[in-house]
């Protein structure tokens, strides 16, 4: 069980200690994972390293996206 | 709409790309005309303003039936993203400024359709930009004309009404060696004569206005990031905030989160929705429209009232070669020819009937116009030698009809002149 900050909410995946990124996304059912950013304890991941980086528990992750909203 | 569909031809993907079955099983994308959109909380608000979550707040920056279109484009260019904006000019707008600064300069084709070309001239040089005008088919020019302010290289991939046919992917080379993006409108050829990823464009813009509506109903633009420029760059640090958020997509979220937010030029719901419709038919329409074209060309090249014939197509076109090895051996759907001059031109243009005489190109039908005298009157003999302007010329955009009947037009009123 992994104990997570989504978004700024409580989030909790169950069964595992670590998942990387595009196993994130496809758990926590992110949105059109082709063009969401995503910040790993405050730092912007590179597309390159999704498959290799590994979210832990107790790990802070926001996404982010350049379509919707209004604002900057 | 796009891990799955990106395995579909180019052609299914015009009919399906980017869409997904409508309230109750509709097949049309739904026209949803609204202006703004509700959400349950204040939290998910501020959510979506913020990012973190998608959603739809305001259609002057997004709305779901303009975003199915967006979808397609950006598919159908084989882009990362397509912004769609209310005309041509907006996209054009739109995607320069939000590159180019005061200050910057931009090198563009001189032969540029007659909008952009006062766009650049007169308007943009207002701002602090300015434009240096260059013979895109002259490569050594080209290169001779990048200078330390440039910023952006702008040509169309067939110049509107020039009909010259620079090649796209040594000016891509170019500017990939100069640092900057190449964007290109290829309103002429249409993602299906050349997808803006296969042509090395950084940006491509549309006046989807033309053949990708096809109709003639609607006036509308397209943006589409090819996603193959470094905006990480000491020369675009404007770009600066927008990359260390968006990486990849940073031209795209710059354009989105600022200059199409800011300036407005948001397509109608209604509009995109008509441009979806189109759309699905492109491959169709573009194959008789070039068919048609080089078959129009070929009678007018043999007619003895016609001087000239200016059409990539025709094996002595000095564009031919480049066309044909970009654009796979289809030259689209507008010509020029000349007659003695501008009083014959007019004579000629009054004497058909199938024919239309009015300023656009890209309907099903076949269109007329005297260039000199209407989209390029407000300018000099100067500027009309750049564009390829000629007092006796016509501009023909040709139409899906049967071509015997074009044919047929066109020789009576050659014949009656
Ligand atoms: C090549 C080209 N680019 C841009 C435009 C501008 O598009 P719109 O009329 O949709 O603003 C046009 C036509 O008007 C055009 O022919």
């Amino acid at each position: 069980m992994m104990n997570l900050t989504v978004n700024g909410k409580k989030a909790a995946i169950d069964g595992k200690d670590a998942v990387n990124i595009p196993a994130l996304l496809t758990e926590l059912k992110v949105e059109q994972p082709d063009y969401v950013t995503v910040e790993l304890n405050g730092d912007i991941l590179e597309r390159e390293n999704f498959e290799t980086t590994l979210v832990k528990d107790g790990d802070s992750v926001e996404f982010l996206y350049f379509m919707g909203g209004g604002g900057r | 709409m796009t891990g799955t569909a990106r395995k579909f031809s180019f052609d299914t993907l015009l009919v399906h790309g980017g869409s997904e079955p409508g309230p109750g099983g509709a097949t049309t994308v739904p026209i949803v005309q609204s202006s703004s959109f509700a959400h349950k909380t204040a939290e998910e608000l501020e959510d979506i303003f913020r990012g973190r979550k998608l959603g739809q707040v305001y259609t002057r920056v997004g709305n779901p039936t303009t975003e199915s279109l967006e979808k397609r484009l950006a598919l159908l260019d084989g882009g990362i993203a397509a912004i769609a904006t209310a005309s041509g000019m907006a996209a054009i707008t739109t995607a320069v400024l939000a590159i180019v600064r005061s200050g910057d300069e931009i090198l563009a084709s001189s032969s540029l359709f007659g909008g952009t070309f006062s766009l650049f001239r007169d308007t943009l040089s207002n701002y602090g930009i300015k434009t240096a005008f260059v013979n895109p088919t002259d490569l050594a020019a080209v290169r001779g004309a990048i200078n330390e302010r440039t910023r952006l290289i702008f040509v169309e991939t067939i110049g509107n009404p020039k009909m010259d046919v620079p090649d796209i992917h040594e000016l891509s080379a170019i500017a990939g060696e100069a640092g900057v993006p190449l964007m290109v409108d290829a309103t002429v050829t249409t993602p299906y004569l050349a997808r803006g990823a296969d042509l090395r464009a950084d940006i491509v813009v549309h006046s989807t206005s033309k053949f990708i509506n096809g109709t003639g109903s609607t006036i509308g633009g397209a943006i589409v990031d090819l996603g193959r420029f470094n905006w990480q760059s000491g020369k675009y640090p404007h770009f600066a905030p927008f990359f260390s958020k968006y990486r990849g997509f940073a031209f795209t979220a710059r354009v989105r989160k600022l200059m199409h937010k800011d300036f407005g030029a948001c397509p109608a719901p209604m509009n995109s929705f008509l441009l979806s419709e189109g759309i699905e038919t492109l491959a169709l329409r573009m194959e008789r429209h070039c068919a048609n074209a080089l078959g129009l060309a070929r009678f007018l090249k043999g007619h003895a009232r016609v001087g000239w014939v200016n059409y990539p197509g025709l094996e002595d076109s000095p564009c031919h070669g480049v066309a044909k090895r970009l654009y796979g051996g289809r030259f689209g759907g507008v010509l020029t020819f000349g007659l003695a001059d501008k009083a014959e031109a007019f004579r000629f243009i009054n004497g058909l009937v199938l024919a239309r005489n009015l300023a656009n190109i890209g309907d099903a039908k076949t269109l007329v116009i005297h260039p000199a005298s209407t989209i390029c009157s407000d300018f000099g003999p100067e500027e009309k030698g750049l564009m390829g302007v000629k007092e006796e010329m016509v501009r023909v955009s040709v139409g899906i009809e049967t071509i015997d009947d074009i044919i047929e037009d066109f020789d009576t009123a050659l014949n009656n002149l």
